[in-house]
């Protein structure tokens, strides 16, 4: 009677869970197929670390996420009593007699400590401390869960202490079979799915940070219009969305007071999937005002812990937007200067000639050099970040590197790609291709991060490969090998610097050592901000933003956030390493009135070489 | 015959049909060749008077029921008719908006040459049209070929308005009618559509005193708008006073405000940076007054002034008003 009663039971559970499931799984499997398994070590290597080891649950929010890691143990350590005790009530086998099942469940003590511990401080946090990320109001279902969890391990508990046949002992079985069996069939349609679904999407995330194929105008693709363009992968990530907020409270856009949350995108992008019709507009289910906010510095899919790819979705309706003429007006000014003149500014190419002529560069020659040094819109164009290159080089003359420039740039396509206007992206990028395959460069340095990321990953989806290099990280090699520099040791005072890390240098690039190692070269007494290495807070330059005027730009500015963060180390000048991250922060310092020094990061390092060797 | 057509809309001349004047002048001049004005549309006297003045052999109105209001039909049907009794060689047109609306359809229709876009004339034999292609990368001398009439759209600004010769006395006015079936329209406008104004329109300025960082504090904007004032200038800035508030943000010039081309552009106080750069370098004249002798606004002014802007802004009021 009981085990019919179990049956109907865990059968009502189970196909709850199943139906819940299906509907998700069809629509992920109506999909057009987004999934990759390229480069599989480093899908099993960031699998060990994020999942099995909970490290970027645990990197952000130290304390959370260590009380979730054991939960999450607790779980797996779990799987096995679950199953031998469903095996039991459903009458199948009953192996709670083994002495070896005895022995587990004493081993299983601890986790439930564990556990109940846990589940206990998330709760608090959740119904109590409530932080910002996790939304304006307290979610009923995650504390209906968080009290399934804990009562499932106090039962777990009790069952030492009461005997097995007796009624307390009965009911405290039931008690903690029937609340497996309510979660199952609550698990689907709350953010708990992530359970099942987090290590599936975790491994399918993309290794490259911000990963955008390009569009292939030959099968007519023009980027996602709506609901039905979304892919697989962007599917399982709405489906697979935990809600912590790490995104939105790591979000430029966000912290400086705009409508942009990407949590929310993936929440929207979750509710379209479900309920709406599948030709939704994709400008109308995320507002086409919050899609031209981000500035795609990826720090939201850099810090998920489940594996959502915020930038496929953000990037891919910008797309659709923009083949259907819906970019914002400035983008339409600076997509002509790009198709008329190739650059970002519609200036003309006979000021980069004269910028090439004064600083004294050769046209780039396998036979005579070693690397070709690539300018850049803002080194073809900007006198003020033309100083920086002039102190590249005269590091680089003086280190005797043999270099050379191209005749002729066109601007790498960032600002077109990250835009959506990917025509004309592939336009500009192919016409480069072309240029430094005919060149013959084999080696590249820049002092433009976006030029590094889009050079040297996006380019190679051409298949076209080339070592490139910011000039941070050559040049710090360069100086490793000669130990020509000092610092400190000359007895002067140290400087009190700071150090902003350019997104598409920190995080898109993970260089963030080479900078800082250069500035403790010559003794630079380096004041971290908040925010910072890989996981810095944007410029606001990014995503075409660089042209956006304030009323474009709803809230703050982002670069007045960030510049106040950087004023907030005491340091007297802020170092940079992009020509971009430099005109918004010295834009935000013009605004506030500071008188906050700014130095490029090879200006810096071509004046102390000069000190140590005058 | 050379025969420019006149751009008007209830009685108002478009200026560009001064330039397309000035240039018909020049064609006609070299190839001998009379110049006669054809102005269609409803209240076509108005504006025929106004082009009068012009040192042109006649002035032609044409009104019919098609030409009111504006569609490609109308204006290819009624033109073309009017264009069989005049004996022209070149119809030349201002490249507006409505030229390159309806002047590809009507010379398509009677089958002959058009030549759009042009910003001079070669003369010396048969007259060259120059014109730009490939965004203006290169320009091609064009010869139209086959037989007359020849159409030409002259670029907004190749010629000047005040070129346009004026005649001793007022040139004879008369009136042409065509018998065009005016149901053959197949469009039916809607009214036209209006842009919402942005209140401030500096591309159109002829003068601007732009202030940058350099002005220190939002009480000294004052000092700038006196020079303003005395100058007949409209005043701008860079982002940096747009974005604290010290002027509304219609008055930014640059890659994330307006672009602007004036006669002179004063730069007080401005640092340059390149994203302001990009905003006014079409400028004819400019005219940089900053501190720091490196200031890369330097690169590009025509005349530059090192020194104290609250020094130096009340000598050139003083200058101007005197």
């Amino acid at each position: 009677m009981t085990t019919a009663a179990f049956w109907f039971l865990f059968l009502a559970g189970v196909a709850a869970f199943a139906a819940q499931t299906a509907t998700r799984l069809r629509l992920v499997a109506a999909a057009p197929n987004t999934f990759s398994i390229d480069d599989l070590p480093f899908r099993l290597r960031r699998f060990l670390a994020d999942v099995v080891l909970q490290a970027r649950t645990i990197r952000e929010r130290p304390a959370a996420g260590l009380m979730h890691a054991f939960v999450f143990w607790g779980f797996v350590a779990f799987a096995g009593y679950t199953s031998v005790e469903f095996l039991y009530g459903l009458g199948l086998v009953d192996l709670t007699r083994t002495s070896w099942f005895e022995a587990y469940r004493r081993l299983l003590v601890p986790f439930a400590a564990a556990v109940l511990a846990g589940i206990v401080y998330l709760l608090v946090r959740r119904a109590i401390v409530r932080p910002v990320a996790l939304g304006p109001t307290v979610s009923l279902e995650s504390v209906a869960i968080a009290l399934f969890i804990a009562t499932l391990m106090i039962t777990f508990l009790l069952a030492f202490r009461l005997d097995e046949a007796s009624a307390a002992g009965r009911a405290n079985w039931w008690a903690h079979m029937l609340v497996i069996l309510a979660f199952m069939a609550l698990i689907p349609a709350s953010k708990h799915f992530h359970l099942v679904l987090s290590p599936i999407t975790v491994f399918l995330k993309s290794p490259e940070l911000g990963n955008l194929p390009n569009l292939d105008f030959e099968k007519e693709q023009v980027g996602l219009e709506t609901v039905k363009d979304l892919g697989s992968k962007m599917r399982l990530d709405a489906f697979t969305c935990v809600e912590c907020g790490r995104c939105q409270v790591n979000c430029p856009a966000w912290g400086a007071g705009k409508e942009l949350n990407p949590k929310t995108i993936i929440l929207q992008t979750q509710h379209a999937l479900l309920d709406g019709p599948g030709d939704a507009k994709l400008g109308a289910v995320y507002s086409e005002k919050v899609l031209w906010q981000c500035t795609t510095c990826g720090a939201c899919e850099n810090q998920c812990p489940v594996g959502i790819e915020h930038l496929p979705i953000l990037i891919g309706s910008r797309r659709g937007l923009v083949s259907n003429g819906d970019a914002p007006g400035y983008l339409g000014a600076m997509y002509n200067n790009l198709e008329r003149r190739s650059n970002i500014w519609g200036l003309g190419y006979d000021q980069r000639t004269k910028f090439v002529q004064a600083a004294g560069l050769e046209t780039f020659d396998p036979a005579k050099h070693d690397v070709l040094v690539w300018l850049g819109c803002a080194g073809s164009f900007d006198a003020d970040f033309q100083k920086s290159l002039r102190s590249l080089f005269a590091i680089l003359r003086a280190k005797s590197v043999r270099f050379g420039v191209l005749a002729k740039e066109r601007c790498n396509g960032d600002p077109a790609k990250r835009t959506g206007n990917e025509y004309m992206y592939q336009e500009l990028a192919n016409g480069n291709i072309e240029d430094l395959k005919a060149a013959g460069v084999k080696k590249i340095v820049t002092s433009c991060p976006h030029c590094v990321k889009t050079i040297g990953a996006d380019y190679a989806k051409f298949g076209y490969r080339v070592e490139i290099l910011h000039s941070s990280v050559f040049v710090e090699a360069l100086l490793r090998a000669s130990t020509a520099a000092r610092g400190a040791s000359d007895g002067g005072a140290r400087d009190v610097v700071t150090y902003h890390d350019p997104c598409y240098l920190g995080r898109y690039g993970g260089t963030v050592d080479e900078p800082r190692a250069l500035l403790a070269r010559f003794g630079a007494d380096v004041r971290e901000p908040v925010r910072n290495r890989d996981n810095p807070y944007c410029c606001g330059a990014g995503g075409g933003l660089l042209f956006a005027d304030k009323e474009e730009e709803p809230g703050s500015r982002i670069s007045d956030v960030r510049f106040k963060q950087l004023q907030a180390t005491g340091a007297g000048t802020v170092v940079t390493a992009c020509p971009f991250c430099s005109i918004m922060l010295k834009g935000a310092q013009a605004s506030a009135g500071a008188d906050t020094q700014f130095v490029d990061l090879m200006t810096y390092v071509d004046g102390r070489l000069q000190k140590a060797t005058a | 015959m050379i025969v420019v057509v006149a751009e008007q809309r209830g009685g108002a001349l478009n200026r560009a049909t001064w330039e397309t004047i000035a240039a018909a002048q020049q064609l006609g001049g070299a190839a001998g060749a009379p110049v006669a004005v054809l102005v269609p549309g409803a209240r076509a006297g108005a504006a025929a008077n106004e082009v009068a003045a012009a040192d042109v052999q006649e002035v032609i109105t044409l009104e019919h029921a098609a030409l009111e209001p504006y569609t490609p039909d109308g204006f290819t049907a009624a033109l073309e008719a009017a264009l069989e009794q005049l004996d022209a060689r070149y119809v030349l047109m201002p490249h507006t908006y409505q030229t390159r609306d309806f002047a590809p359809k009507l010379a398509a229709r009677m089958d002959r040459a058009i030549i759009t876009d042009v910003t001079s004339i070669k003369s010396g034999g048969e007259p060259a049209f120059v014109r730009p292609m490939f965004q203006g990368k290169l320009t091609a001398d064009v010869v139209p070929q086959g037989p007359a009439p020849h159409f030409v759209t002259f670029q907004i600004g190749a010629y000047r308005v005040d070129h346009a010769k004026k005649g001793a006395s007022a040139a004879r006015v008369r009136a042409l009618t065509v018998d065009v079936d005016a149901s053959t329209v197949r469009e039916k406008p809607e009214a036209p559509f209006q842009q919402a104004k942005q209140a401030v329109d500096l591309s159109q300025a002829e003068r601007i005193v732009s202030v940058g960082r350099g002005i220190k504090e939002q009480a000294n904007i004052a000092v700038a708008e006196k020079l303003a004032q005395a100058l007949g200038a409209e005043i701008a800035a860079s982002r940096p006073i747009c974005d604290a508030g010290w002027l509304p943000m219609e008055r930014q010039v640059g890659s994330s405000g307006q672009t602007v081309a004036p006669k002179l552009y004063l730069a007080l106080g401005i640092s340059g940076a390149i994203q302001h750069l990009v905003g006014m370098k079409g400028s004819s004249t400019v005219v940089a007054i900053n501190k720091d002798p490196d200031a890369p606004i330097f690169e590009i002014a025509d005349y530059g002034i090192v020194g104290d802007l609250f020094e130096i802004v009340p000598a050139i009021i003083d200058a101007v008003k005197t």
